[in-house]
């Protein structure tokens, strides 16, 4: 890791860490949405970090991302950095800037032609994720030649608010949206897909990697029979079988963000969506082994909400199925698989 | 503030671009080679003993290629000799013979030997003539390996063996063997006690394999009785009393390597071609978290090979690699039998599928066996977080 990404992952680690300990994510789970939290973040430039210049942003890469990611992961961080990521770098791909304070909702499916007429976006239950904090919308359509960047305000749209198990929200809108900008965007109208099952991988690595954590520490200081439960080997076990399942999703995720950035996700020649479908594969279908064997060693506390083991763990099962399943990625694997055929699969992985 | 998961993290690593034309080059060469070969032996790929395909390898000058020029040895990177490894692997080369020899009996020659031996061997191992054993476990010293108890004791002239390996694979047609002795009987020198041997099967009395025959009919490992064999002083490989450190060097090639994900990638490549034109969206899902796990093993094993090219000896990391990469190929055989109905077959019965099924569903169980079980990677790796 270069050194600059090194200052990054620990600024953006100690101030997660700081900010969102088991006491105020408790406290957040009550109260809502931390507009102050977002407003420090949005000052520090977290959720610009691949944003253009232009925009304030510093203009990094996916693996730069990927940091960051892999923090609100590890942090169970309350707030929409991963879709404000996806939606800064829409606009940036798109030399658009968005509106100056604006909180972005992703539109997390494409947009159809028949949703966009007279300079309005009809949204029909639409999933949004914080979408009742969405001051604007940002989301990808199939225009007449190529995809276009659409841009809309979300002002008066009909909010039916829902969380998921991790309390996250993931509201869904509905109504007429003005919009704001239409603008030829150089990826494809299904990008959002592949970008959101790219953040939910790192998300996943980070949930993984504290899930770890916290089983390492409390295996060490718990003691039963006379012993910390860390002397057992069955838990030792448990807890490298817990480390090697952490380190392939870390790894195929980084791998994943490193070939988006070396090749991007258009064009028939080989690109990066073989690595992110192989990614949100591997960490969907890791999430199983992850929170098992994480709970597990914590015995009957972990399973308490006063201990903070379930803010990750209930954000792990949702975010197993958003962005795609381990099947649905499976399928996508398994379609290139049986089209290149037994002798043809290793070019795949080789790329 | 430190994450575990950051210490232990497997950071992405690409192979040069140069190295796309050797990869071409060796694929070309094996489709060309192994046409003729029977789907089974394939699939036992680096379990395959042939001596004659080893010698046609080395005569492309693709074994021995990280081994110094001085010796004969080709002075290539260990990022070289990878892509070399993984296609040979995926590939269903016959690569037995050669196998020991170019993956850790050269490097470690190189290390420890006499200037004398290393030029009447390495060369032998950079055409490819050189078959190595490796004598390591014994009957009553299985996991716990520094248990052994074979002795070498010091004699006028050299060295007097006496004891029993077992499990070593192709000691009974194996040119060199590498074996580990007790040199030190103090009981209270558990592994300060042993040290390495390079023996000359072809030369030495004393030493009488019998091989033993593995559940699937295969005839690759041995016990290996040692009775007064009679040694050369400069059969003493390394530093006397620092076999156990040298072995646990050696352990990092030996466990780093692709094929400890790979062993079952050719039943993969059947799997996929039987069930592509008729797979549901389900089989297409399984078959797809297996490309997603293979994938996810190569980018591991990639960052191992870089991390050994740069001279580092990646114990943990490899420990993991090799504990997923168990867990990965050994599931193989059962996820294919649930996604196609056609019962697995010995050679010559049914498809190549069948047939191939039908020699990894055997061969599976010693996946977690060899090169160390999951139990002991488990404990290297707890050891590795400071759990032990």
């Amino acid at each position: 890791m270069n050194e600059e990404r090194q200052i990054l992952q620990d600024s953006v680690n100690r101030l997660f860490s700081d900010r969102l300990g088991w006491d105020q994510l408790t406290a957040i789970e009550e109260s809502g949405f931390p507009a102050d939290l977002w407003e420090e973040v949005s000052e520090q430039g977290i959720t610009k970090v691949i944003a253009s210049e232009a925009a304030g942003g510093m203009a990094g890469s996916w693996a730069d991302a990927y940091v960051v990611l892999h923090a609100c992961g590890r942090h169970g961080v309350p707030l929409p950095v991963a879709e404000t990521i996806i939606c800064e770098w829409l606009a940036r791909s798109a030399d658009f800037v968005l509106p100056d304070a604006a909180i972005a909702g992703l539109l997390e499916r494409p947009i159809t032609a028949e949703a966009l007429s007279d300079g309005t976006l009809q949204l029909s239950s639409e999933p949004v994720p914080w979408g009742r904090q969405a001051t604007c919308l940002v989301g990808v359509t199939e225009g007449s030649s190529g995809s276009e960047l659409v841009v809309a305000d979300a002002a008066g749209l009909t909010i039916e608010p829902q969380d998921n198990i991790g309390r996250d929200p993931r509201d869904r809108l509905s109504g007429s949206a003005a919009v704001l900008a239409r603008l030829p965007l150089a990826l494809p109208a299904d990008c959002v897909a592949w970008y959101g099952a790219l953040a939910r991988s790192a998300q996943i690595a980070g949930g993984g990697a504290a899930c770890l954590d916290l089983a390492l520490k409390f295996t060490g200081e718990r003691e039963q029979f006379g012993r910390p439960l860390a002397a057992f080997q069955a838990i030792q076990h448990y807890l490298s079988d817990l480390a090697g399942t952490v380190c392939a999703v870390d790894a195929i995720a980084m791998a994943a963000c490193h070939a988006l950035d070396e090749r991007g996700i258009n064009g028939a020649e080989r690109n990066a969506r073989f690595e992110i479908a192989a990614a949100k594969c591997r960490a969907s279908e890791a999430v199983e082994k992850l929170t098992r064997l994480s709970h597990q060693v914590h015995g009957a506390i972990g399973f308490t909400y006063e201990y903070g083991l379930h803010f990750t763990t209930r954000r792990l099962w949702s975010w197993r199925a958003e962005f795609g399943s381990a099947a649905h990625w499976g399928a996508h694997l398994g379609a290139v698989a049986c089209q290149v055929g037994g002798n043809g699969i290793w070019g795949e992985i080789t790329g | 503030m430190t994450s575990m998961a950051d210490t232990l993290r497997f950071e992405p690593c690409s192979l040069p671009p140069e190295l796309d034309d050797l990869r071409a080059r060796v694929r070309a060469f094996l489709e060309q080679e192994l046409a003729t070969y029977s789907a089974v032996k394939r699939s036992h790929s680096w379990e395959a003993y042939d001596a004659e395909f080893s010698a046609k390898l080395g005569a492309q000058g693709w074994l021995g290629m990280t081994l110094p020029t001085e010796y004969g040895g080709h002075g290539r990177s260990a990022l070289e000799r990878y892509v070399v490894v993984e296609e040979c692997l995926v590939a269903g080369a016959p690569t037995a013979f050669h196998w020991v020899a170019d993956r850790q009996s050269g490097p470690l020659l190189v290390r420890y030997a006499t200037e004398e031996q290393k030029h009447h061997i390495i060369p032998q191992i950079t055409a490819g003539k050189a078959c190595f054993a490796i004598g390591m476990s014994e009957p009553n010293s299985g996991s716990d390996l520094a248990s052994l108890r074979t002795r070498a004791e010091r004699t006028s002239n050299g060295w007097l063996v006496n004891g029993t390996k077992i499990w070593t694979s192709n000691a009974h047609r194996a040119n060199y063997m590498i074996a580990l002795f007790r040199t030190d009987p103090d009981p209270d020198k558990k592994h300060a006690a042993l040290s390495q041997f390079l023996i000359d099967l072809k030369a030495v009395k004393g030493i009488t394999p019998r091989t033993i025959q593995n559940l699937a009919g295969g005839r690759n490992f041995n016990e290996v009785a040692f009775v007064d064999v009679e040694l050369p002083e400069d059969a003493l490989i390394g530093t006397e009393g620092e076999g156990w450190r040298q072995v646990t060097e050696e352990l990092a090639y030996e466990r780093s390597g692709p094929e400890r994900y790979l062993s079952c990638f050719f039943l993969l490549r059947k799997l996929i071609d039987v069930v592509k034109d008729t797979a549901s969206p389900a089989t297409l899902a399984r078959i797809g978290a297996q490309v997603a796990w293979a994938t996810t093993l190569r980018n591991m094993s990639l960052n191992i090979a870089a991390r050994l090219n740069a001279g580092e000896a990646p114990v943990l990391a490899a420990s993991i690699v090799k504990d997923l990469g168990c867990q990965f190929e050994q599931c193989l055989p059962g996820i294919a039998q649930e996604l196609c109905e056609l019962e697995p077959t010995l050679e010559g019965f049914g498809l190549e599928y069948q047939q191939v099924l039908g020699s990894m569903v055997q061969t599976a169980p010693s996946f977690s066996l060899r090169g160390g079980t999951p139990e002991i990677m488990r404990g290297i790796i707890a050891k590795g977080m400071g759990v032990r």
